[in-house]
């Protein structure tokens, strides 16, 4: 995959994406340019191909054909939808995600997150939600250039879900790029700066979130807006 | 075997190790000589048990220390001659100890390619050959046990940019619980061994003669009820060793194993 250097307002931009397996076409030449700072949100229907999507942008699946020009990886953090959790304390496992972090800024964030007095809890006991949590501070802790969330408040109830977009607004009022996926309506109109509208692999709709809630130009992207 | 430390016990039981050479054994008796066995602390019989837990402890850390690292290689990454080394590996799994002694014992003779090392008829060689026994059991092991936390930890360590030595660094610490579980399967293979260590230890009198050699001389030597309580001395101490480690086991449930 070739790299080369944005414009300096974009940070990341894709280039005919390509990605098959078994004969079937997952990712059919997706390009998107990405806002340096922005809130994108990556939107569609199940199987649409919005995680693969950001697992190619990410760099976890190599795609057969295009481009990816961005930060490296060290400067990018991924928190899945289903979080991967170690098997160590709460406040070990958050040491493992940022080796560099010292004590005091480990419990800061633990603090912040109210995790605090489960720091010597094992992770994997931890609820969904704080397991949740874990990872997304996790991954803020590094501060990187860009955060992809996949579905990050699938499953959580409403105060874990606040906390989770309380600190990506954070996060954004910092500067940080972030690229999520949601199915929540509500939640991708109060965060997304930018929306992409999958379909079957291909991108369909590119739009600013206001405009794409409001006046969707592609019948696809008024008819998912319809569903949701 | 009498003449030794069947000696020191009670006459009652001396005899009864010789009587029972002609008739049936008492059921009790094993149990009874075991237990005055265990409390004498017959000095012979400590260096016997010593010895075997030295061999077969230093053959299962050795075992672990080489085949930890290739079962997390051969779980995590592809390259040539893979397949042929799980091959082997597999293979070597079903090895019959006594070959495996011969082998062992092909290569460490006065005239083969590491007899230069002097080392037949000693400690080091029994536990060279129960390494060489228990290895094939840890390597196959832990690739099971890596391939699926590697499963569930490849998309978190990609994503953290972990580099080969790390990831698998990463890999071994979190299968802890699942080692602990392997190092017990390669300890029981290798305390309860006997061919191999006969052929390459010799069984000698107060230098390599382990529990299972002197089970199996006594009972070369008609000593069936002493033979019986030295199996039964084994025994136990394969269960001290076991609830250790499920003391231990317990202590990593705590943090959320799945154990």
């Amino acid at each position: 995959m070739m790299s080369e250097r944005p414009a300096p307002d974009i940070i990341m931009t894709a280039r005919g994406l390509t990605l098959r397996r078994d004969g079937v076409t997952l990712l059919d030449s997706v390009s998107a340019q990405i806002r340096r700072g922005s809130i994108t949100l990556l939107l569609g229907h199940n199987g649409a191909g919005k995680t693969l999507l950001l697992n190619c942008l990410h760099g976890l699946i190599a795609c057969d054909a295009g481009t990816i020009s961005g930060p490296p990886l060290a400067r990018q953090k991924m928190v899945f939808q289903k979080p991967i959790i170690t098997r160590r304390t709460t406040s070990a496992h958050l040491r493992f995600l940022c080796p560099r972090l010292d004590d005091a800024a480990r419990h800061d964030w633990l603090r912040r997150a109210e995790m605090d007095r489960r720091a010597d809890a094992p992770a994997r006991m931890l609820s969904g939600g704080e397991q949740q949590k874990l990872a997304l501070i996790g991954a803020l802790a590094t501060r990187p250039d860009i955060l992809f969330l996949d579905e990050p408040t699938a499953h959580l109830d409403f105060a874990a879900t606040k906390f989770v977009e309380t600190m990506v607004c954070q996060a954004h009022q910092q500067g940080m790029t972030i690229i999520m996926t949601s199915h929540n309506r509500a939640q991708a109109e109060r965060l997304g700066e930018d929306v992409l509208l999958l379909d079957s692999g291909r991108i369909v709709e590119t739009a600013p979130a206001d405009r794409f809630f409001s006046a969707p130009s592609h019948p696809l992207a008024k008819q998912y807006l319809d569903h949701l | 075997m009498s003449g030794h430390i069947s000696a020191n016990l009670p006459e009652n039981l001396q005899g009864a190790c010789l009587h029972q050479r002609t008739t049936s054994m008492d059921i009790l008796i094993p149990f009874q000589i075991a237990l005055l066995l265990l409390t004498s602390g017959d000095a012979e019989l400590m260096g016997i048990i010593g010895l075997s837990l030295t061999v077969s402890l230093t053959a299962v850390l050795a075992s672990l220390v080489i085949g930890l690292p290739m079962g997390a290689l051969l779980a995590t990454y592809r390259f040539p001659g893979r397949t042929a080394l799980i091959v082997v590996s597999n293979t070597f799994l079903g090895m019959p100890p006594v070959v495996i002694g011969l082998l062992i014992y092909l290569l460490i003779s006065r005239s083969g390619p590491l007899g230069f090392m002097g080392i037949l008829y000693t400690p080091a060689a029994m536990m060279l050959a129960q390494t060489v026994l228990v290895l094939p059991i840890s390597i196959a092991l832990s690739r099971q046990a890596f391939e699926s936390l590697n499963g569930e930890y490849a998309p978190l360590f990609q994503s953290l940019g972990l580099g080969r030595f790390d990831r698998i660094k990463a890999l071994v610490f979190e299968a802890r619980v699942a080692l602990l579980t392997i190092g017990l399967a390669c300890f029981g293979r290798a305390i309860s061994e006997v061919g191999a260590v006969m052929i390459v230890g010799g069984n000698i009198r107060h230098s390599t003669r382990v529990m299972t050699t002197s089970i199996a001389l006594a009972t070369s030597m008609g000593e069936l009820a002493f033979a019986m309580a030295l199996g039964i001395v084994l025994l136990l101490v394969a269960l001290t060793i076991n609830i250790a480690s499920q003391l231990l086991r317990q202590s990593f449930r705590n943090l959320g194993h799945d154990v």
